[in-house]
């Protein structure tokens, strides 16, 4: 709680709190703003009403909330390098994989929040605008769930590249190359496209259906585990190199 | 004779090799409890490789070394907080002003809130606590990092160049500073600097680095004596260094000749 504490005091000043649920109210505007411009055509579409509310405008959602991950995790380890501010922590009695971790959770939070905004807005659509008995808030929940879970990867990826790299430019780099290959790569079967954590991110704005898909699900739990602790290993090996 | 429970840091053969170059070559320092100690070399000597590594920042290739008897790596977290230290260039976060950087260390090292007040003033910051470190002078930054590393009054400070960046009163009023320490509050004090009539005024004992391997180590009248043995010119620290650094480049390039 202490390194979390003095985490979040680093971070004033950087925009780094306030930009995942800035993130969030951005998403949640563009979902009520399309259904109120679109509901009549999204509607008549043939899909069962669940699926239209929560995939038609998840595309762009989910596009801030990877853009506003990239953001922040170049922020947040951009006031590390920048006036070797991390070269004094290296100095103190610290522990450097704390730190990552304490950021890891950070973002973590952050972006709880951001989905939090916008399926609250969701669901106030869901009730004003489906079909009367048609809204499902456990669909609606474990569809939340799912997005946020799928979007660990990029999430876990980025802080581990950020902490890895003293220039933000690269990191950012990094962040828009995954989105674009992820976006290139999202249509294709291929299981072994898994790896790539932008694909998972990008998995369920590619699904036309809101049920969770199991194996997604899995790859993303592994692959943030992977990078959480790639990047907890490497805190520890740099501060002893 | 001295005990070793009067050296506050003593290192033993401590080398650093990366690759096939040697930045550190066998360096065996013993550091008096409570005195100052300067250390001095030309640049690329191996002074701030020898300070980083007495800090943890790299890991010697072989060798040992105590600080205040207890021994890297496993007393790390204990060493730390013993150890006050600015290292090549101040750090610190460009987003918070030097109070609230400050603040973030003395959180780290749990000490008391006053602490912070305490090492502002000690620098003489005090009035521009409040500024954003990005906005801070170079001098002023300087100050911040000789705070940062003055905070809480650790007994062992590790200096490398903090003069660097300041103007000629500022000098004067850090190198005031660093003297008046141990007769403060009794620390002990290893200062690396270019300026050696700077360490001339303030250093108890003297160390003097060569492409890595320790030339001297002793009082200045010691060094004055060897310089005077040697046959150098004796009647300024700039004279003996100069002397015995180029004695031993020549040595160097005469053993690379043969």
């Amino acid at each position: 709680m202490r390194t979390i504490a003095i985490e979040l005091r680093k971070e004033k000043r950087t925009g780094i709190i306030l930009l995942m649920p800035m993130a969030g109210i951005l998403g949640a505007a563009y979902a009520f703003t399309f259904f109120l411009v679109q509901k009549d055509t999204l509607f008549n579409l043939p899909l069962p009403p669940m699926d239209v509310l929560l995939t038609q405008a998840y595309g762009m959602i989910m596009v801030l909330n990877m853009f506003g991950i990239i953001a922040a995790a170049c922020m947040i380890y951009n006031m590390e390098f920048k006036e070797s501010a991390m070269k004094k922590m290296y100095a103190l009695p610290v522990s450097v994989p704390a730190m990552f971790f304490c950021k890891f959770l950070i973002l973590t939070i952050m972006l709880l929040t951001a989905i939090c905004f916008q399926n609250s807005t969701l669901t106030n659509i869901g009730l004003a605008y489906l079909p009367q008995g048609t809204f499902a808030f456990k669909t609606l929940l474990a569809f939340a769930g799912y997005s946020y879970i799928t979007s660990m990867p990029v999430l876990s990826f980025m802080i581990f590249i950020s902490s890895r790299s003293p220039d933000m430019w690269v990191t950012l780099g990094i962040g828009v190359a995954g989105f674009l290959s992820g976006m290139a790569l999202t249509a294709s079967k291929a299981p072994w496209l898994c790896i790539h954590p932008f694909v998972m991110m990008l998995k369920p704005a590619a699904a036309m259906s809101a049920q969770p898909d199991m194996a997604a699900v899995i790859f993303s739990l592994i692959e943030t585990a992977f990078f959480l602790f790639a990047g907890l290993w490497a805190a520890k090996i740099k501060r002893c190199a | 004779m001295m005990d070793n429970m009067d050296y506050m840091i003593t290192t033993t053969r401590l080398t650093k090799k990366y690759k096939s170059f040697v930045a550190v070559d066998n360096v065996s320092l013993n550091i008096r409890k409570g005195s100052i100690y300067g250390f001095l070399g030309p640049n690329g000597a191996g002074k701030s490789t020898t300070m980083k590594m007495l800090l943890g920042l790299t890991a010697p290739t072989t060798g040992s070394f105590t600080i205040d008897g207890k021994q890297f790596p496993n007393d790390r977290l204990s060493i730390l907080k013993a150890v006050g230290s600015f290292i090549e260039s101040p750090s610190f976060y460009a987003n918070l002003t030097g109070r609230e950087n400050l603040d973030i260390i003395r959180r780290i090292l749990r000490l008391p809130a006053n602490c912070v007040e305490d090492a502002l003033e000690l620098v003489g910051l005090s009035e521009f606590g409040g500024r954003l470190a990005k906005k801070y002078s170079l001098g002023m930054k300087q100050r911040l990092g000789l705070a940062e590393a003055l905070l809480g009054r650790p007994p062992i400070l590790i200096l490398d160049e903090p003069t660097n960046g300041l103007d000629p009163s500022g000098i004067h009023e850090i190198r005031n500073l660093i003297k008046s320490l141990p007769g403060f509050y009794n620390c002990t004090v290893l200062i690396s600097s270019h300026m050696l009539s700077e360490i001339e005024l303030i250093a108890d004992d003297i160390g003097i680095l060569n492409h890595g391997r320790l030339l001297f180590e002793g009082s200045l009248d010691e060094l004055q004596q060897k310089a005077i043995q040697s046959g150098f010119a004796a009647d300024h620290l700039e004279d003996m260094f100069l002397s015995m650094v180029d004695k031993d480049n020549a040595d160097r390039k005469q053993r690379a000749k043969l």
